[in-house]
């Protein structure tokens, strides 16, 4: 017999498909029935095929299994233990169950991906573009392209679904409703039953023990809330009810809950007492308040049992999920910062406690924002030439060497030339100097080179920019495609530079040589293109290299 | 006054008097350093006129101080008005402020360039003390101004022909950023050689560069580009803005470069690797790039 590889999860023996008796197998990925007498499958269909189960009802003779496929067609097998019906309808469960498992789990995946890919498209009209480009024309496959972005995709979808409270109201919130003759009917969405597990542990035990055997579905639920343990405050007790233990199992619970040490030290709960203060100004005897009805206890206990059940369950939500990202024995502390952390050290080792009641207290008188903080010696800076740094940014220029007798002749001139100075301002600017310059400060001017300049944003026409873009997109993506395979470490990398190379080849043909005959049409004055060919070209001549050295190797 | 913005123009113009000396000797440039003086008051004068509540300083940058032009301090401008006033009003009938801006400013020139010539004089202006002397000029102008509760848009013009003193760096870029901080415009009109200084200075505050070809048309570059308020300047057709070269110096040689090594501990900038920092003296462990691809696997494992 051949076994495949893959993790065989079941093996039912006696199976009969189309009348021949059989193996099936049920893998991770797949499902698969082998004819008994042969060594290879002749039925094997993938989980993601498979679109739903169906099995013979109990009143049928035969036991039997259908499986519909997405296509629409469908394969049956029937059970044929020969010990008997009951191990066939075991059989049948157990196959049953597996596919039930796995069923949904494949569903999601797929359409996960294949959502998450249309999401990826829609939100970012680049990449759709880019898409459209690279995969719709074929110059790459989708696997190539998804593969790149993947990596981005995945990080985003790996922190996994949030982890839902639970409402403290959740009981209250399944609304009775009256059907009119005597009797009630409660809603149970899936929601509300998740909860009522997560918070009653016990319940779901039950559920798991009697649901499928003993009673149907709504009949484990009926008894649910006809049980007095639902209606805690009833106290007949008849052994007969499914839920009978679970009270005890609950005062058990309790007392732990109570002899745990408190968190907050500082602190009293006993203490406490239950009335209101003001009330009478005092003059009321105050004792006299304290509630003594029992049923009232019981219920307050209840409510206070139900509380600290809410809040186990979403507690136990968050260290599963701390536990499983960090695995850190320490997840307690990193779930509560800071002070907190003093507080449940304390509930795991009580012999700590006067230390900690001591760190709390001082926790409370101490701030550290006014403790007197050191100041730290720090090394002095040794520098040399400080001059350097007042220089400004000016190269040594030779500057003109000025003797004395320059600086005097100078100093003289200009002397010399204010005391003869007379006003007259009227005849600064000769006319014929003054059009000059004029003609420099007009646009066009010597001095205005740049401003009347068009600027190629407006040259080029809009849609011209945009086409433009998009080939600039595709452009980059594939050459990052292609750079990436150097070094070419594998034999995959080596393929894929082939690949890439031919697909730039492609992409010049079809799109840039199109792109640039229709530029031409324009007669700019500007190569648009040239970068994007110097690009393709570094590419080639990487490519060229490579591939002569690769010859001389094995040569 | 409310719409229109009272402005206060203050002229720096640089008066070193052996540049303008030797600039005097070759031929092709024809302006002295009064032509240019008389551009200036021309200059001013239209300033003032464009709106009469427009207020007008002129500072001389000289080779070893800077000097106020225009106003004159109080005391000194007491004792004159009364004569000087009536005298001008005889001999022309130009308006009065005209006539004093443009007598002060003459005066105060040959007070400066005939008395003043004692001490070791330099090849470089002093234009950072006369910027920063605008800037505190500016400043109580201002101050006296909102006081009154009116406003005042001031700038800075540079009229410059000597060099820049590189010893001047810290004290300039200082001011510059003073300016931009008070909002207050830096204009240069650069007579000689390109000033990488004033360049950097008029782009930071965002005034206008203009080295000027043609000399002796200097009144109508200034009248053309620098008269208008910056704040319409941008309605205006104006020579574009010069791209500004920020590059750094290197410490060792002094050479403007494009990519250097700076030291880590002291920020000095050097144009070649060297082990030790010359100014901090740091040492550096420098790891080269590993040689083989073999060398650096067998790193990585250790």
């Amino acid at each position: 017999m051949s076994r495949s590889s893959e993790d065989v999860l079941l093996i039912v023996g006696a199976v009969r498909h189309k009348k021949v008796d059989g193996t099936l197998y049920m893998m991770r990925e797949r499902l698969a029935w082998m004819q008994s007498n042969k060594n290879n499958f002749s039925v094997s269909h993938r989980y993601c095929d498979i679109k739903c189960q169906k099995i013979s009802p109990d009143s049928k003779e035969k036991v039997q299994l259908q499986l519909v496929m997405h296509d629409g067609s469908a394969k049956t097998f029937q059970f044929n233990n020969t010990t008997g019906r009951p191990a066939q309808q075991h059989d049948r469960d157990s196959v049953k169950e597996v596919l039930q498992q796995l069923l949904p789990k494949s569903h999601q995946k797929i359409s996960g991906e294949l959502e998450e890919k249309n999401r990826l498209l829609k939100d970012d009209p680049e990449l759709f573009q880019l898409y459209k480009d690279l995969v719709v024309s074929q110059v790459i496959t989708a696997e190539e392209f998804w593969a790149s972005k993947g990596k981005k995709s995945t990080n985003c979808a790996k922190n996994d679904k949030q982890p839902i409270g639970v409402s403290a109201a959740f009981l209250a919130d399944i609304k009775p409703q009256t059907d009119g003759c005597n009797g009630i009917k409660y809603n149970l969405t899936a929601d509300i039953i998740e909860s009522i597990f997560r918070t009653y542990p016990i319940v779901k035990m039950k559920h798991a023990e009697h649901v499928p055997h003993e009673m149907s579905e709504s009949s484990f639920w009926t008894q649910f809330f006809q049980s007095h343990y639902f209606h805690r405050d009833r106290t007949n007790m008849s052994n007969k009810d499914v839920f009978s233990d679970c009270a005890k199992k609950d005062e058990e619970e309790m007392k732990v809950e109570r002899a745990k040490p408190m968190g907050d030290l500082s602190i009293d709960l006993v203490q406490i007492k239950d009335f209101s203060l003001g009330e009478g100004y005092g003059l009321v005897n105050e004792d006299q308040k304290g509630s003594s009805n029992h049923t009232h206890l019981t219920m307050i206990r209840r409510f206070n049992n139900h509380s600290t059940m809410v809040l186990k369950a979403c507690e136990a939500n968050k260290r599963a999920a701390t536990v499983t990202t960090d695995s850190v024995p320490t997840s307690n502390i990193s779930t509560h910062p800071g002070r907190n952390r003093v507080m449940n050290e304390m509930g795991q080792s009580s012999h700590l406690e006067p230390q900690t009641k001591k760190q709390k207290i001082q926790n409370k008188l101490g701030f550290e924002d006014l403790d007197n903080t050191e100041s730290q010696e720090s090394v002095n800076l040794k520098l040399s030439k400080l001059e350097r740094y007042l220089h400004g940014p000016t190269p040594l220029m030779a500057t003109r060497y000025n003797t004395s007798e320059d600086v005097l002749t100078a100093t003289q001139n200009v002397s010399s030339e204010v005391s003869e100075w007379n006003l007259d301002l009227s005849q600064v600017l000769g006319s014929s100097v003054a059009v000059g310059v004029l003609g420099e400060l007009s646009p066009g001017g010597s001095l205005m080179q740049g401003t009347s300049e068009q600027q190629l944003q407006q040259m080029v026409s809009q849609h011209l920019q945009e086409e433009m873009k998009q080939l600039y997109n595709a452009l980059l993506e594939l050459l990052r495609h292609f750079w990436n395979c150097f070094p070419t470490s594998s034999k995959f990398l080596e393929e894929k530079v082939m690949r890439m190379k031919s697909a730039l080849e492609r992409f010049q043909m079809v799109k840039l040589l199109a792109f640039k005959e229709r530029l031409q049409q324009y007669h700019y004055a500007i190569n648009l293109t040239g970068h994007m060919d110097e690009m393709l070209s570094a590419a080639y001549s990487k490519f060229d290299n490579w591939q002569i050295k690769k010859l001389s190797k094995k040569s | 006054m409310s719409g229109i913005e009272n402005s206060l123009l203050v002229v720096v113009v640089d008066t070193n008097p052996i540049w303008w000396g030797q600039s005097r000797d070759e031929e092709q440039i024809k302006l002295t350093l009064t032509r240019c003086l008389d551009s200036v008051m021309v200059f001013a004068n239209s300033h003032l006129m464009m709106n009469h509540s427009n207020k007008l300083a002129v500072i001389a940058s000289h080779t070893n101080k800077s000097y106020f032009l225009y106003p004159q301090k109080e005391h000194s401008k007491a004792v004159s008005t009364a004569e000087d006033d009536s005298q001008i009003r005889q001999v022309d009938g130009k308006y009065e402020l005209f006539a004093q801006v443009d007598e002060e400013i003459k005066s105060e020139v040959k007070n400066l360039i005939l008395g003043g010539l004692e001490g070791e004089l330099h090849a470089d202006s002093l234009l950072a003390g006369s910027l920063a002397m605008s800037l505190c000029y500016i400043h109580r102008i201002e101050k006296e101004h909102r006081s009154i509760g009116s406003s005042l848009s001031s700038r800075i013009m540079v009229i410059k022909g000597s060099e820049d003193n590189p010893a001047q760096y810290m004290n300039f870029m200082n001011t510059v950023f003073t300016a931009q901080k008070q909002n207050v415009v830096i204009d240069a009109c650069i007579l000689d050689n390109d000033s990488g200084l004033l360049q950097q200075a008029c782009d930071i505050t965002g005034g206008v560069y203009l080295k000027i070809p043609q000399l002796h048309a200097l009144l109508l570059y200034l009248i053309w580009v620098f008269l208008p308020e910056p704040s319409m300047r941008h309605k205006l057709t104006l020579p574009p803005k010069a791209q500004v070269d920020y590059r750094a110096a290197c410490f060792c040689h002094r050479n403007l470069i494009d990519i250097g090594y700076v030291c880590s501990v002291c920020l000095s900038i050097f144009c070649s690797f060297s082990p030790i920092c010359s100014t901090c003296q740091t040492t550096f462990r420098f790891l080269g790039p590993p040689k083989g691809s073999k060398k650096k696997s067998k790193k990585s494992s250790n």
